[in-house]
């Protein structure tokens, strides 16, 4: 589903996402109005005639064998989510703004004055053995969640929405009382209750509720704390998508073929094969044509970019990095964010300077080859109407930040300005490790801060290895004030779980009455009606610029090559299935 | 001699207990936990809260260590964080791996160094040796990533002649077409350490064979009208041997422990590799289990290194 992958892929991205901000960045300003479009790029590769038959071979981009949990429900991290592509398929499709349709194997109905949403699989969506994918598949993944025993990561309190889930959750009720299989276990439909309708469930990547099926029949024997480690999850997983399993070699590749039972019809190709491919080697794969599908390293971008028989198409996918200031801290007593009204940071004008010293877009060009791009909002305009055109950013204008700091007070003393109140100024800054151009573009960036007067220091006078980086930032370590870090996001885009009063990875601890009220009011139900979502969207991105607690910085196209005798391969979302590639449609060209 | 090696047995004991200590506090030392790469928004943290501590990483040091000793005793290193599997199982998956291949490591850079040695002592300060040294002086001087990158970019992409990463092949199939991709898969990576490993080998053999041909025995010998190969054979070189014997013991259980560079160059799934993502995933039980075998091989290497000594050269006799 589209929202594990984002899911998984977070914390990973997280991570990747630093690596992107020094990797491939794109030509200056034009990016921002056509980053919706990842216009430099295709989105799908030419349509052509194929022919049935033949070996796909895609390579899986990482540097750690995959961990191989081919559960939706219990996996944790991206690399497996692209592994399990070929088999595994959301119960729904989406249009390309993410919202669910009804075209997917499973239909889709919400009934906000009975608080329902009624799930039907469509008859004839059979799992790899060819049963039919059964109404007790669907609510099994409930139960896989939220029993304590099976330690799924991916249990979350939003499901507590739905009646009945936190008592089962808490072991005090043995079945979920709110999931009810009205034509009973065997029967296709079935109806979840809500204690409120949010208008976020209409899209793809909620969190309310779950986007896939686990087979109950071929699990059902195994006890929820021997799931993770069993063969049918590890070794022989089963899917419904169109195609099943045939090899698996731990850590390392998977061979797939048809599942005969795909309900959307007989796949193009005989054969996938999926291998991992390690980050130093696969430009060389790509240029000597050793896949037919291969993940671009976009700081290798200018060696493989004149590579002859391959296609490149991209998407942009659904992150951004970031600059966050520390303005608090996370009060563990309270489980709620508290900013600290005298915090260095915060102060709106330095801030705002700050975000108006960083020169984004020349670096980006200069480090990325035109593969990133600066971003002015922090809402990614592939969420369509969301997404405020009219945002601006911060673009790099020193005169503008030397003229604010002035204002606000933080006159030159020497080398650098001094706070407000006299005291000397010097703002630690922790940065991730990335890539191989992460090291000059922080620099760059910290000169740029120089320039306008502003004694910004690393903290350990390093980059921070992933680890620590995150040790820092979530336990509020008072050695940092600002830090940049990146977010994938889910495909439903409520800022509430990043920015929320009470959400722990709120990491600047920025808490204003009119945000809270903003996110109030984006999840609340008036907010059903499309338009007035819209306005408090923009309104909101309109909020966050000003305040400049967090600047959006940049984000960067994935690149992927695929072989020019393919057909059928496309980064669509209304053409995939939840942010997996419809392995389906794709085959070799006649 | 039995009483001896029981004796270094069992002064491993504390030698192990203390380098357990030292690896547990060592490794929850490090920041973050093996949940700090799944922080994501739609994640919840309470979840993970939880999780944490169900896997109780919040109890005091002491007592994880306990446990940990505990569980040791019973022949069980835990789960894996990352992977979610039983470590032993891991491990002997990878331990598998990284033995074919460090086999025919070993086994090519012998039959590399070795003649190579004897060449050079042979001929001392003639062509043949200055044309060893040399190798020598290249193969000691380039860092070994860098050669590996070369090597898996002429051998694997340009000529295409080896594969480029991982133990196996996906199409591989049956027992003798899996043995044979293995073998084809660790061939590549094999040759290429093998080529920068020699340098100590070649140099031990050579300045040992230069030593040993002013011996007073080998005048004896040559002075008895000895012929010349049987001097060679019998008197110089088993003689010139002794260094590289001393070594041995920690060249076999070194077997086990695996190349981290050669591994991840080559994605292959090996103990280095594991011991390298254990690390940066935070992977505890992996990571705990993995110094606690290497430090025992690195003891017992020792051990099985003054006993073949012992074996080898009758002068040297542990009382």
């Amino acid at each position: 589903m589209n929202k594990s992958k984002i899911l998984r892929s977070i914390g990973l991205v997280s991570a990747a996402a630093l690596t992107l901000v020094a990797c491939g960045k794109s030509n200056n300003t034009a990016n921002d109005e056509n980053a919706k479009t990842a216009s430099k790029f295709p989105q799908a590769v030419p349509e052509k005639e194929a022919k049935q038959g033949g070996t796909l071979k895609y390579a899986i981009k990482t540097d750690t064998p995959f961990t191989g949990i081919f559960s939706d429900e219990l996996s944790t991290t991206a690399i497996d989510s692209s592994v399990a592509e070929p088999g595994e398929e959301s119960l729904f499709d989406t249009d390309d703004s993410y919202k669910i349709t009804n075209k997917g194997p499973a239909t889709f109905k919400l009934d906000r004055k009975a608080k329902t949403i009624t799930i039907t699989v469509k008859k004839g969506v059979k799992w790899s053995d060819g049963k039919q994918v059964n109404a007790k598949d669907l609510e099994y993944p409930y139960e896989i969640l939220a029993n304590k025993k099976t330690k799924a990561q991916r249990y979350s309190s939003q499901f507590e929405e739905i009646v009945g889930m936190k008592e089962y959750h808490d072991g005090k009720a043995k079945t979920i009382s709110g999931i009810e299989m009205p034509d009973g276990e065997s029967g296709r439909t079935i109806v979840l209750h809500f204690k409120e309708m949010k208008p976020g469930m209409l899209y793809s990547g909620n969190g309310y509720f779950w986007e896939s099926a686990a087979p109950y029949h071929y699990l059902k024997d195994i006890p929820f704390d021997k799931l993770q480690s069993s063969d049918q999850i590890r070794k022989k997983p089963m899917f419904f998508g169109p195609f099943k399993v045939q090899k698996i070699v731990r850590g390392q590749s998977v061979t797939w073929v048809p599942n005969k039972y795909y309900w959307r019809g007989e796949p193009k190709l005989a054969k996938i094969v999926s291998q991992v491919v390690s980050d130093n080697s696969i430009s060389q794969s790509i240029k000597s044509n050793k896949f037919d599908v291969t993940e671009v390293v976009n700081s290798q971008w200018n060696e493989v970019k004149d590579t002859k028989n391959v296609n490149f198409v991209a998407q942009i996918p659904l992150s951004y990095h970031y600059l966050g200031f520390k303005v608090g801290k996370w009060d563990d007593k309270q489980g709620k964010n508290v900013t600290n009204p005298k915090a260095k940071m915060n102060n709106k004008v330095l801030r705002q300077a700050m975000g108006y010293a960083m020169n984004v877009s020349s670096v980006d060009q200069h480090y990325t080859s035109g593969l990133s791009f600066r971003i002015p909002t922090l809402i990614p305009a592939q969420f369509g109407d969301y997404y405020d055109k009219s945002a601006k950013g911060y673009d790099y204008n020193l005169k503008k930040a030397n003229q604010l700091l002035d204002k606000a007070g933080y006159k030159k003393k020497g080398k650098w300005r001094v706070q407000p109140n006299g005291k000397p100024l010097t703002i630690n800054f922790l940065a991730m490790t990335g890539s191989s151009v992460q090291e000059p573009t922080v620099q760059n960036y910290i000169q740029q801060w120089q320039k306008v007067g502003l004694n910004v220091k690393l903290v350990g006078g390093r980059l921070s290895e992933f680890n620590s980086f995150y040790d820092k930032i979530q336990n509020d370590n008072p050695q940092v004030d600002v830090f940049m870090a990146g977010w994938s996001l889910a495909s439903e885009p409520s800022p509430a779980a990043l920015y929320g009063e009470t959400s722990p990875m709120n990491y600047t601890r920025f808490v204003t009455p009119k945000n809270n009220k903003l996110l109030k009011e984006i999840d609340s139900q008036k907010s059903f009606n499309h338009s007035y979502r819209v306005d408090k969207f923009h309104e909101w991105q309109d909020y966050m610029n000003d305040e400049a607690y967090v600047i959006p910085l940049d984000n960067s196209y994935k690149v992927i090559a695929v072989n020019k005798k393919i057909t059928g391969y496309s980064t669509n979302p209304s053409e995939n299935s939840n942010g997996h590639q419809l392995w389906y449609k794709v085959g070799f060209t006649k | 001699m039995w009483k001896t090696v029981l004796r270094r047995v069992l002064i491993m004991i504390p030698q192990v207990i203390i380098l357990s200590i030292l690896i547990f506090f060592l490794a929850k030392m490090m920041p973050g936990d093996p949940f700090s790469g799944q922080i994501n928004p739609n994640t919840d943290p309470k979840q993970l809260e939880a999780l944490k501590r169900a896997a109780g990483l919040y109890d005091p040091i002491p007592v994880q260590y306990g446990r940990w000793v505990g569980n040791l005793f019973k022949g069980d290193l835990g789960t894996s964080y990352i992977q979610h599997v039983p470590v032993t199982s891991l491990i002997a998956d990878r331990a598998v791996n990284t033995f074919w291949l460090a086999l025919l490591t070993t086994t090519i850079s012998y039959g590399i160094s070795i003649p190579l040695g004897i060449t050079a002592g042979r001929h001392q300060d003639e062509w043949q040796d200055q044309a060893v040294q040399i190798f020598n002086y290249v193969t000691f001087a380039v860092p070994p990533f860098v050669f590996y990158i070369l090597g898996i970019w002429l051998f694997g992409f340009t000529l295409g002649w080896f594969p480029i990463s991982g133990s196996v092949s996906p199409n591989a199939s049956g027992f003798w077409g899996t043995l044979g991709s293995q073998i084809y898969h660790i061939i590549l990576p094999a040759c290429l350490v093998a080529l920068i490993t020699t340098t100590s080998i070649v140099q031990y053999l050579r300045t040992g064979i230069v030593d040993n041909k002013v011996e007073d025995y080998v005048r004896t010998a040559h002075s008895k009208g000895v012929p010349e190969n049987v001097v060679f054979r019998k008197h110089i070189l088993r003689n010139s041997l002794l260094p590289i014997a001393s070594s041995f013991g920690t060249t076999i259980t070194g077997l086990l422990s695996g190349s981290m560079i050669v591994e991840s160059v080559f994605s292959y799934p090996g103990m280095g590799k594991l011991f390298l993502d254990s690390i940066g995933q935070r992977d505890y039980t992996t990571l705990t289990a993995l110094i606690l075998i290497f430090g025992i091989l690195t003891l017992l290497g020792n051990l099985l290194s003054d006993i073949i000594m012992s074996i080898v050269d009758p002068r040297i006799r542990i009382k």
